[in-house]
C-alpha cells in the first residue's frame, strides 16, 4: 500500500526526534554504562598491597563467601533496612495523615515538619553524633533529668542499629509523608462520600478505603527509600564508621573502607556488585507488588 | 691609627657579611614562580589550622596562589587516593603521615623525591641540617626523601592537678600509678571520668603503641604477628580495662576530638591524647591552670613514647614540582615554623625550639613548659611505630583496633581477641 503523506511525515517526526535526542541518551547511557562495567572488569582483578594489579578469575567472589565481614554486613545490612523501612513508613504515613486532615497548620508548621529531609545527611550525622554522646550529649541528660538511665546509644553494639535507625527516620519520614501526602491528595472524594453516607467509622474508613487505595503510593515511597536504606553509608560514616566492632558495619562502609582504606579495589568492587545486585533485585520486586496493587 | 685600621677591619666585615647576605637573598628568588597556583590538600587537624593562619605571607612572597583543599583526615585520605590512582595533577601538595602510609605510599610511587630540591633550590635560611633528622630519616625510602617533617607529635598525658589533689592521688610515675589513680579517683568522685583516650578503632593504635612498648611489647616478633606474646596481652588488657572500668560511657566511639571536648570541659582526670591537643585542651582557658602534662608514665619496658610527625609531600604526578616545593619550602622553614610553635604545634627543629621568642611563650604557662618537657623526651626516646612495620600498615591498625574494642565492649578473651587479630594480621604480613 503506497504510503500517505501523513505516514511520511510522521515518520520524518520519529526520525528526527530520535536523531535530536541520540546525543544526550548516548551519553546518559555512557555514563552510567562506562562505570558499571569497569567496576565489573575490576571485580575480577587482585590488588596488591602497593595497587599493583593482576588477573584474579572470580577469586574475589570466592573469597567473599568465605569472608564473615561479608555476612556480618550483610546481616547489617538487612537488620538496618527492615527496621528502617518500618519505622520510616510508619511516621510517614502518620505524618501525612497529619498535614492532610490538619489544614489548618500555618505553612511554616508544616515547613517545620518537613524540614529534616532537606538537611545534608553529614550535617544531620554530625548533630546526633553530638546530641547522643553518653558523657556530653542532650539526650542523656533528658533521660537523666526525668530519672531514666541514660544510654549508650551509637557505642552501644545492641542498640547501635535501633539508634541509626531512628536518626534516619527522624530524617527522612518527612519525605515519605511528603510521597503520601501527594497520594492521598489524589484520592477520590467520591469513595469517602459513600462510606460517610454508609456510616463508616473513621478507623473503617482508612483501613478499607484509605489505605488500599494508598497502597500503590505507598510502595513507590517503599522503593525510593529501599534504594537508599540498603546502600546506607552517610550517617554510619559520620558517627560510628561501622562500629563499635563491626556492629553497624553496612556492605557499603565495608565495601567503600576495603577500597579506599585497604587499596583492594578488586575485593570492593565485587562487594559493591554484589550490593548492587541486591538493590536491583528489591527494586523489580517492589515494582511487581506496585503493579500488583495499582488500581 | 691602630683604632682606625681596627675599626676600618670591623667595618669591612660587615660589609662583606652584608654582601653576602645580599649575595645569598639575590640567590634564591622566591618570585620565580609568580602567577602561578598550587593545590594544598591538607587534612583539617592543628597542623595545617596553625600554617593556613599565614597563608596570606606565603602568597605575599612568592605571588603564588594557593588553592587549599581541606578534608577532615580520613576524607583527605580518601581524596588522595582518588587522585592518586587517576595519575591526577589536580593535587601539587599534601599532607601525609610516614609512619602510616609512607611505605605504602612510596612503594606505590605517589612521592616526588624531594633530596634533589633541598639540595639546588632553597633559600639561605632553610636550615635543611636543623630539621630532625630522624623524622628525616623516617619519611626517606629507598634513598626518597618524600616528605619534609611539620611538626613532632606523640600522644601526652594530660592530668587535672586539683582533681589528683582532691582526691589525694599523686603524679603517676608508673602505668601500675596511672591505674591506681584512676581507681582512686573513681572512688572519690563519682562525677569524673578518671581516663580517657582513643576508643575508636582506626584510631586507637596511635595511644595504644605508647602503652604497648611501654609494657615491653612489640607488634611482630621473627616475621609474626605477636599479639599472643605475654607482653603485648598484658598491653592490650591493660590498655582495654582503663578504658572499660575507667574511661566515660560510649568510649569505643571517641577519637581526639571527643577527648578533647570531654577533658576541656573538665568532666575528665586523666587525658591521654596527642600534643597536638594542646591549644584545643586550652581553648577558653579554663584548664590552663589546673592540667600538668607529662609522657605517658613507663611500664616494664621503660619509656617508649610514640614520636611521629605530619609531613609535607608534593605529588609525583604534579606538572608543577617546582612551584609545589616552593611552598613545602616555606611552609617548613624555621621562620614559619616558629608561627606555628606559638601556637602550640611543636616544631620539628631544635633551633626553633630553642629560640628566644619561642622560649618566652613557652614560659608564659606552667602547663606549657611541660609540654616541651614532654616533646623533648618524645624526640629523644620516641619511637614512630603506631601499628604494624609493613606496607599494609593501615589495614594492621583495625585488627590492632578490633581486638581491643573486643576486649572494652566484653565481647572475647584476652586469648580470644589476641588469637583472632594474629590471625588475620599473619595473613596481612605475608600479603604481597
Amino acid at each position: 500500500m503506497p504510503e500517505t503523506a501523513a505516514t511520511l511525515t510522521e515518520n520524518r517526526q520519529r526520525l528526527e526526534l530520535t536523531a535530536l535526542s541520540s546525543p544526550a541518551v548516548l551519553f546518559t547511557v555512557g555514563m552510567i554504562a562506562f562505570p558499571v562495567i569497569y567496576t565489573i572488569w575490576l571485580s575480577f582483578q587482585s590488588f596488591s598491597t602497593t595497587g599493583q594489579q593482576s588477573f584474579a578469575g572470580v577469586a574475589n567472589y570466592t573469597k567473599l563467601v568465605s569472608d564473615s565481614e561479608f555476612w556480618n554486613g550483610l546481616w547489617v545490612t538487612f537488620a538496618l533496612y527492615i527496621l528502617s523501612l518500618a519505622l520510616q513508613l510508619f511516621f510517614g504515613i502518620w505524618l501525612a495523615l497529619l498535614l492532610f486532615h490538619a489544614r489548618r497548620l500555618s505553612g511554616i508548621v508544616r515547613s517545620l515538619f518537613i524540614s529534616p529531609f532537606m538537611m545534608p545527611p553529614v550535617v544531620a550525622g554530625m548533630m546526633w553524633l553530638v546530641i547522643l554522646d553518653p558523657s556530653l550529649g542532650a539526650a542523656n541528660y533528658l533521660l537523666t533529668s526525668l530519672g531514666l538511665p541514660p544510654s549508650d546509644w551509637l557505642a552501644s553494639p545492641t542498640w547501635v542499629i535501633p539508634t541509626v535507625a531512628l536518626i534516619d527516620t527522624w530524617q527522612w519520614a518527612p519525605y515519605v509523608a511528603l510521597i503520601v501526602l501527594g497520594g492521598l491528595q489524589s484520592l477520590p472524594p467520591s469513595v469517602y462520600e459513600a462510606a460517610q453516607i454508609d456510616g463508616a467509622s473513621p478507623f473503617k474508613t482508612f483501613q478499607r478505603i484509605t489505605l488500599p487505595l494508598l497502597l500503590p503510593t505507598i510502595v513507590t515511597a517503599t522503593i525510593l527509600r529501599s534504594v537508599d536504606l540498603l546502600r546506607f553509608f552517610d550517617i554510619i560514616y559520620i558517627t560510628t564508621q561501622g562500629g563499635p566492632g563491626n556492629a553497624s558495619n553496612t556492605l557499603n562502609i565495608y565495601g567503600f573502607r576495603v577500597g579506599f582504606e585497604f587499596f583492594n579495589f578488586g575485593y570492593a568492587s565485587a562487594l559493591m556488585l554484589t550490593l548492587t545486585t541486591i538493590v536491583f533485585g528489591a527494586v523489580l520486586a517492589f515494582n511487581r507488588l506496585r503493579n500488583a496493587v495499582a488500581w | 691609627m691602630r683604632t682606625k685600621a681596627f675599626a676600618a677591619q670591623i667595618m669591612l666585615s660587615v660589609i662583606a657579611v652584608g654582601a653576602a647576605s645580599v649575595v645569598h637573598a639575590a640567590d634564591f628568588d622566591w618570585k620565580k614562580f609568580q602567577g602561578k597556583t598550587v593545590t594544598f590538600l591538607a587534612n583539617n587537624n592543628p597542623v595545617s589550622a596553625a600554617l593556613l593562619t599565614h597563608k596570606a605571607d606565603f602568597e605575599k612572597l612568592t605571588g603564588i596562589t594557593l588553592k587549599v583543599d581541606g578534608y577532615q583526615e580520613q576524607q583527605m585520605r580518601q581524596r588522595l587516593i582518588t587522585v592518586m590512582n587517576a595519575h591526577s595533577d589536580e593535587v601539587d601538595v599534601f599532607m601525609t603521615l610516614p609512619s602510616r602510609e609512607g611505605q605504602q605510599f612510596a612503594a606505590s610511587g605517589w612521592y616526588a623525591d624531594l633530596s634533589p630540591m633541598t639540595k639546588s633550590a632553597v633559600a639561605g635560611d632553610y636550615d635543611y641540617a636543623g630539621l630532625s633528622q630522624a623524622l628525616l630519616k623516617a619519611a626517606t625510602y629507598d634513598g626518597k626523601l618524600t616528605s619534609m617533617p611539620m611538626n613532632i607529635e606523640g600522644p601526652v598525658l594530660y592530668y587535672r592537678t586539683d582533681i589528683f589533689k582532691k582526691c589525694g592521688v599523686d603524679e603517676p610515675k608508673t602505668i601500675a600509678d596511672v591505674e591506681a589513680a584512676a581507681k582512686k579517683i573513681k572512688a572519690c568522685d563519682s562525677a569524673i571520668t578518671p581516663f580517657v583516650s582513643r576508643g575508636l578503632k582506626p584510631a586507637l593504635p596511635y595511644t595504644f603503641s605508647n602503652l604497648l612498648h611501654n609494657m615491653g611489647g612489640s607488634y611482630m616478633a621473627d616475621g609474626k604477628s605477636a599479639l599472643c606474646s605475654p607482653k603485648d596481652k598484658a598491653a592490650l588488657d591493660t590498655y582495654s580495662r582503663l578504658l572499660r572500668d575507667y574511661g566515660p560511657p560510649g568510649v569505643v566511639n571517641y577519637s581526639f576530638p571527643q577527648i578533647s571536648a570531654l577533658y576541656r570541659a573538665g568532666r575528665a582526670a586523666m587525658d591521654f591524647e596527642s600534643s597536638n591537643e594542646l591549644r584545643t585542651v586550652m581553648e577558653g582557658g579554663e584548664r590552663l591552670k589546673d592540667t600538668k602534662l607529662i609522657p605517658f608514665p613507663a611500664g616494664d619496658g621503660g619509656q617508649v613514647p610514640t614520636a611521629i610527625g605530619w609531613g609535607m609531600a608534593v605529588s609525583a604526578y604534579s606538572k608543577q614540582q617546582d612551584a609545589a616545593w616552593y611552598f613545602v619550602q616555606w611552609a617548613t622553614s624555621p621562620a614559619v615554623q616558629k608561627l606555628m610553635a606559638v601556637q602550640g604545634i611543636a616544631p620539628p627543629r631544635s633551633a626553633v625550639a630553642n629560640d628566644p621568642d619561642y622560649r618566652k611563650w613557652i614560659d608564659e604557662e606552667p602547663v606549657r613548659k611541660e609540654w616541651q618537657a614532654a616533646l623533648d623526651v618524645l624526640a629523644a626516646k620516641g619511637s614512630s611505630e603506631v601499628g604494624y612495620p609493613i606496607v599494609a600498615n593501615p589495614e594492621s591498625r583495625e585488627f590492632v583496633g578490633q581486638a581491643v574494642q573486643d576486649l572494652i565492649l566484653n565481647q572475647k578473651t584476652v586469648d580470644q581477641a589476641c588469637a583472632e587479630a594474629d590471625k588475620s594480621l599473619d595473613a596481612l604480613i605475608a600479603k604481597k
